[in-house]
């Protein structure tokens, strides 16, 4: 099925935040601070005051005060140690960029200029960016140090550091850098208090409600005061799971010139302001016997953060649970630098984890002798060694299976080197990933109406994947009616909550509510159906009758039958409204391990003289559970690739230690993957359901569309060339 | 961005005297790179000269060479007919430039005078002697992987990142300028300067001159050339290194040659001792290794461009290679 | 200033009120007023005491600009230093056209100039006076969708959706120019449009079959 937003996305009908026509509306730029640490001495606002159309030019002094700063952190939290930034609060500065000041002005072009002409002089003391410089500094994340139970503090499995003391082992370091979400729309928000006390925001979030309910708490007012719209989302992969300074900024300016404000982010303030995916050390030991079997595996992670904020993510979560390997050790850490505070990006640390072992699975197949596909196959587990667990579902067999069909892996030679297209060397490589089949409560309302038609809400949102479309055909696949009658509507704080778009978890939260709501109006429609005495129907229940096309019928005998508009008509209705909370079963969750599994393989061909590294092939499979729709499905697979090549071959943020200031911060420095660089991607799905986990079946794909692709990359260059690179990108200095 | 002036002469010594008598006044034409620039507060001219009713769009076969009016579109350029048979080189260099938006805006006037991509040129929050001169060079012990490793000097290492110039420069192309003193032609080679002691100052085209369009002079190189360009993704970068090379083939033997890098150094940078090794050799990897030798002398890198010393002549070699092997 | 010696001070910001393309810059001098009406420096200062600088100059700053948007025919009063892309979103809510870096490097902002692909950020909106500007909203004919953006639909050519009026109006461009007749030839000439959601596969998808369907772009 296409999707359901298709013609508004194809026609520039979809309006995104920035896009609301709203009477009156200012305009407002950003100033970022120009050292990395230090305090404001002196701030003149003179020149940007005095230029025309401007309506005011806010900072420490004058901000008007956000009255929940004094108190504690947005629900959408990480629930870090620490704190987010509080814009303009006081004079102190802790990354470079950092919002000193806000100008709003009566255009565009006049607040963009005026915000040119605001100056600082700053106190500066000593920052610290270099991560490497740094390291002895990195510490135990808050949450392990207070509860050495948690999945963050040290893990050990069997013997710590069992792999040191095997005759076959390998050791290795790998570096991804930091790298950036860079969703093609610039985060923006429109700003607008309808009263004193009543605000609305056209928000750039993956979290409405989240959004809502940090927004009323930082203004002391009323959740139900605050409108949040995000209708769509022009890509967010991750930074639209934080509220940001410049939406605060945004507020406040609102707030000061009695207007609505709108504000979009620089492609340079999306390198700074709204977070990215962590510089990570990481350095993976791995034992192995003769014949295959993995003995010991020690994976080690420092990730960087913030000064003032405790950033964490899972890096080491895929290693403590894909293999056999009796002994496992892990150890995470992070390191508080003088930058801006990361967020989630794409399948987050799992990403990062995923580049460390599965390169170490490659290298330590290659010592064995073993071709990587078999070394995985052989270490495969069909029960959950860290929790001990079964799994719910697990498919990663069949995928493989698939995947190396599709690609053509018996052409992979064990020695590098030895496949050849004219002058390019061939390589083949793969990289599996694994990311819990997450599962959170939602509520969906929904109200069929008497024409035949269902109207379902709930205040989650799509970044992309194709949230209403799926829950579209959920519900006509459940209901019974064809999917043109359905319509989702999503994006607003006015509809039932919904949580954050993800963690790869939508359409398991909110698909599963989209479930329970077609069940209970099934139960409706029964009940009065069932009611009515002169009819076949008397005394029917739910399980000998057949929903389907818009019609109740009677399964035994199916001429039997009555349109949904024709039963609520002979009842009078003109709607039936339903509104069902759906919440995953805990106690199957303690019974069983839930994950989505990911197997990625790629071909390579690698210039020898010139290093220019180009994927030639891909094929990334899944085991997702059921499959809703194929195409917005298999969309996602591809994405995560191009992703994955991204973070393989060409993404990389560079800081000047100097300046601590970003050096790479637009399109032209910061190379995100073009068309060039995407080759045909086949995406392949095992398509069977997860009932336990969900009653739809499936399991996420959002963030296993990207985890493993890098190392499936690095693994087909190594395959190519005989050269491991172990530090991200892979760009072509490093293979000449 | 500042308020400015804009006007839109149709004579071009309106345009001329405008941009001459007003120190803060530009031409414009495609925009691609000045509006660029100018949203960053990096050049902030006060009046704008927009030439684009001025007729220099042509190009035209003339009497030994082939002229390209300075505003004929870089993308109208690499798929000119004349171009083509006459200049395939240029056309290769021009369409692994940029995107083909950006190759339908951006003019051939404007490719010449495109500003550098240096890190530390774009950011006004970081020192550059070429924006603010003497606020010192950024790159030299920064973050300098895109830089020079040819001709720099201790106040920049800035790199001139067009793909056209580099064929132009091979192709021996002489600018035709129009100013206040008079009309002057300028050999390529000449109009783009080495940073020196005034990186600042980008090329030696005088204040109010305007360039009105490019002679290529006829030559043998119309078969076996190849415009070969390292970056780091596969479309849509500016080069690590690239290389124009051009030979005029005898068989298997060359009978001259021509050879020019761009991203090394702060102008387009012609290989005439390697050229000139190159003529009556016979095409093979290990004269083309030699000339990529004779080619790096002098070179020299800084802590991140390192690279460079080994993808350069690398790339040299295979851009004589595909050239060689080119029908 | 000498800041490059002492990399513990802050960064120059270019602020110390002694650099003299800023000390030039300010506001009357800029404007086109005085050049525009020959007034004296002394009366526009006055004009400026008495707030009227403002208004005036304001309206003697904007230009004249009259394109063709969309088949309609329209006159506009604008800033030069005003974009296209800027004067399609923000005045005339034609919202269709993307900013996605403001650069030139990411392709969002892709419409028509007298039938060519151009970038509406780096364009000026004074530069297309007398010009036609074809935009997404002016793609489809009425309510018949153009069949790029039926393919785009058919191939799930976009996730998120916001490059994908620059990738349409590119991919019409793609196949009017004669840029995709091979898989490759489509990602090289596509390549100046990015999508982050990395839907690369199935626009080319897309555009091969508008291509091969022969239809009238």
């Amino acid at each position: 099925m296409d999707r359901v937003d298709g013609r508004l996305k194809v026609t520039g009908a979809a309006k995104y935040s920035a896009e609301y026509e709203l009477p009156n509306m200012a305009h407002a730029v950003l100033v970022g601070s120009t050292i990395a640490k230090g305090s404001i001495k002196s701030i003149d606002t003179k020149r940007a005051e005095n230029a025309p159309g401007v309506l005011a030019v806010l900072h420490y002094q004058n901000s008007p005060k956000v009255p929940g700063y004094a108190q504690e952190a947005h629900p959408t939290e990480p629930k870090p140690a620490g704190k987010p930034l509080q814009v303009f609060i006081d004079n102190q500065i802790h990354f470079n960029d950092q919002p000193i000041a806000v100008v709003v002005a009566d255009t565009l072009e006049r607040a963009m200029y005026a915000a040119k002409l605001v100056k600082a002089q700053y106190n500066v003391d000593k920052h610290a960016t270099d991560f490497n410089q740094n390291v002895p500094k990195a510490v135990l994340p808050t949450a392990a140090k207070r509860n050495p139970k948690h999945g963050l503090a040290d893990y050990v499995r069997g013997k710590e550091d069992a792999y040191k003391n095997e005759p076959l082992k390998i050791e290795s370091e790998y570096v991804i850098p930091t790298e950036f979400h860079n969703p093609m729309e610039l985060q923006s928000i429109i700003a607008h208090w309808e009263a004193d006390n009543r605000l609305t925001v056209y928000d750039k979030t993956q979290a409405v409600i989240g959004t809502q309910n940090a927004f009323a708490k930082d203004w002391g007012i009323p959740v139900e005061n605050v409108k949040v719209i995000a209708t769509f989302v022009g890509g967010a992969f991750g930074n639209g799971l934080h509220t940001w300074p410049h939406e605060t900024a945004a507020i406040i300016a609102a707030k000061k010139v009695n207007r609505p404000v709108k504000l979009m982010l620089t492609r340079e303030q999306m390198f700074t302001m709204v977070g990215y995916r962590p510089h990570a050390w990481q350095k993976v030991g791995m034992s192995a016997t003769k014949d295959g079997k993995i003995t010991a595996i020690t994976h080690e992670a420092i990730g960087q953060t913030s000064s003032y904020e405790e950033f964490t993510e899972s890096t080491l979560q895929q290693t403590r649970m894909m293999y056999t390997s009796p002994n496992v050790t892990t150890r995470y850490r992070i390191l508080p630098l003088d930058v801006s505070t990361p967020i989630w990006m794409r399948g987050p640390g799992e990403a990062t984890g995923a580049f460390a072992l599965e390169s170490a699975l490659d290298e330590m197949a290659y010592v064995l002798g073993i071709d990587p596909l078999e070394f995985r196959l052989i270490n495969h587990t069909d029960k959950d060694p860290e929790k001990n667990l079964p799994w719910s579902t697990k498919y990663l067999k069949e995928a493989m299976q698939m995947g190396a069909e599709r690609i053509g892996w018996s052409k992979r030679q064990l020695k590098p080197g030895q496949v050849k297209n004219g002058e390019w060397l061939v390589g083949y490589g793969m990289g599996v990933g694994t990311f819990g089949a997450n599962r959170g409560r939602a509520k969906v309302k929904g109200t069929l109406h008497k024409d035949g038609t269902l109207v379902m809400q709930s205040a989650t949102t799509d970044i992309g994947p194709g949230t209403g479309t799926a829950m579209v055909q959920i519900a006509a696949q459940n209901l019974g009616l064809p999917p043109e009658k359905i319509v989702f509507e999503l994006g607003s704080s006015l509809y039932p909550p919904s949580p954050s778009q993800g963690g790869s978890a939508t359409v398991a939260t909110v698909g599963s509510a989209v479930h329970a709501v077609c069940q209970a109006l099934k139960q409706r429609l029964t009940s009065m159906v069932a009611g009515n005495a002169d009819t076949s129907f008397k005394g029917a229940t739910v399980e000998n009758l057949t929903f389907k096309d818009g019609y109740v019928s009677l399964t035994a005998s199916p001429s039997a039958r009555l349109s949904f508009t024709d039963i609520l008509k002979q009842q009078n209705l003109p709607e039936l409204e339903v509104s069902e909370e759906s919440s995953p079963d805990n106690s199957l969750r303690q019974k069983y391990s839930m994950y989505s599994y990911s197997v990625h393989f790629a071909e390579v061909q690698v210039h020898p003289l010139t290093g220019q590294a180009r994927v030639t092939n891909m094929v990334s499979c899944a085991d997702a559970g059921t499959i809703i729709n194929a195409k917005t499905a298999g969309n996602q697979m591809i994405g995560g690739a191009v992703g994955g090549i991204g973070m393989a071959l060409t993404e990389g943020g560079v800081i000047d230690h100097r300046f601590g200031r970003y050096v790479t911060k637009d399109f032209a420095e910061y190379h995100v993957p073009v068309h060039a660089d995407a080759p045909n991607i086949s995406s392949l799905f095992v398509n069977k359901p997860d009932l336990i986990n969900n009653p739809n079946g499936t399991k996420g794909i959002g963030e296993i569309a990207i985890i493993g692709v890098a190392p499936a990359i690095a693994n087909a260059i190594f395959n190519a060339t005989g050269k491991r690179i172990r530090e991200l990108p892979i760009t072509p200095d490093k293979l000449i | 961005m500042i308020q400015f002036q804009y006007v839109k002469p149709s004579k071009q010594k309106a345009a001329i005297d405008t941009v001459a008598k007003d120190e803060t006044a530009m031409f414009i034409a495609g925009g691609t790179n000045l509006v660029d620039l100018m949203k960053r507060g990096i050049v902030n001219p006060e009046k704008l000269v927009d030439i684009n009713k001025l007729p220099l769009r042509k190009i035209e076969k003339e009497d030994g060479h082939v002229r390209i009016g300075a505003l004929a579109l870089n993308g109208a350029v690499a798929e000119d007919k004349l171009i083509l048979e006459k200049h395939p080189l240029l056309s290769q260099a021009l369409n692994a430039g940029a995107s083909a938006q950006l190759r339908n805006m951006a003019t051939v006037g404007g490719n010449i005078m495109q500003r550098t991509r240096c890190n530390y040129f774009y950011d006004t929050a970081m020192p550059c002697n070429k924006r603010e001169p003497g606020s010192g060079c950024g790159a030299l012990e920064g973050y300098n992987r895109m830089h020079a490793i040819f001709g720099h000097s201790d106040k920049c290492i800035a790199v001139n990142p067009s793909d056209m110039n580099v064929a132009l420069i091979a192709l021996d192309a002489v600018v035709l300028v129009s100013g206040p003193k008079g009309d002057r032609k300028i050999p390529f080679a000449e109009f783009h300067r080495l940073p020196g002691d005034t990186p600042q100052i980008h090329t030696n085209l005088q204040k109010g001159e305007l360039i009105t369009s490019v002679d290529v002079p006829e030559h043998p190189y119309t078969k076996h050339v190849n415009y070969l360009k390292v970056r780091d993704r596969t479309s849509y970068a500016f080069a690590l290194v690239s290389v124009a090379a051009a030979l005029d083939m005898d068989g298997s033997n060359i009978k001259s040659a021509r050879l020019a890098m761009g991203g090394v150094a702060h102008k387009p940078w012609r290989l005439n001792e390697a050229e000139q090794f190159l003529a009556g050799k016979p095409a093979n990897e290990a004269t083309f290794r030699q000339a990529a030798e004779i080619a790096m002398r002098g070179a020299k890198a800084f802590e991140h461009n390192k690279f460079k010393l080994k993808l350069g002549p690398n790339t040299i070699v295979q851009a004589l290679k595909n050239a060689a092997g080119a029908v | 200033m000498a800041v490059e010696k002492d990399l513990t001070q802050p960064l120059p910001n270019g602020e110390d009120g002694k650099r003299p393309d800023e000390a030039r810059r300010n506001f009357l001098k800029q404007s086109s007023i005085l050049t525009a009406f020959a007034l004296t420096p002394g009366v526009a200062v006055k004009a400026a005491d008495l707030k009227f600088e403002e208004k005036v100059a304001a309206a003697f700053e904007k230009v004249n600009v009259t394109l063709e948007i969309n088949g309609k025919k329209r006159k506009l009063s604008v800033e030069p230093r005003t974009t296209l892309l800027d004067l399609l979103r923000e005045q005339m809510h034609l919202t269709g056209t993307k900013k996605g870096c403001d650069y030139g490097q990411c392709g969002a902002c892709t419409v028509h100039v007298d039938g060519q692909r151009v970038l509406s950020c780096l364009t000026l909106a004074p530069m297309v006076d007398g010009k036609e500007v074809t935009t997404i909203e002016g793609l489809a004919d009425g309510d018949k969708l153009h069949p790029m953006q039926e393919a785009f639909i058919k191939h799930d050519g976009f996730q998120c959706g916001y490059c994908t009026p620059g990738q349409i109006m590119s991919a019409v461009a793609c196949i009017r120019e004669g840029h995709a007749d091979s898989d490759d030839e489509i990602r090289e000439y596509m390549s100046g449009n990015i999508c982050r959601c990395g839907a690369y596969p199935n626009i080319v998808n897309a555009i091969k079959e508008v291509k091969n369907g022969g239809q009238r772009v």
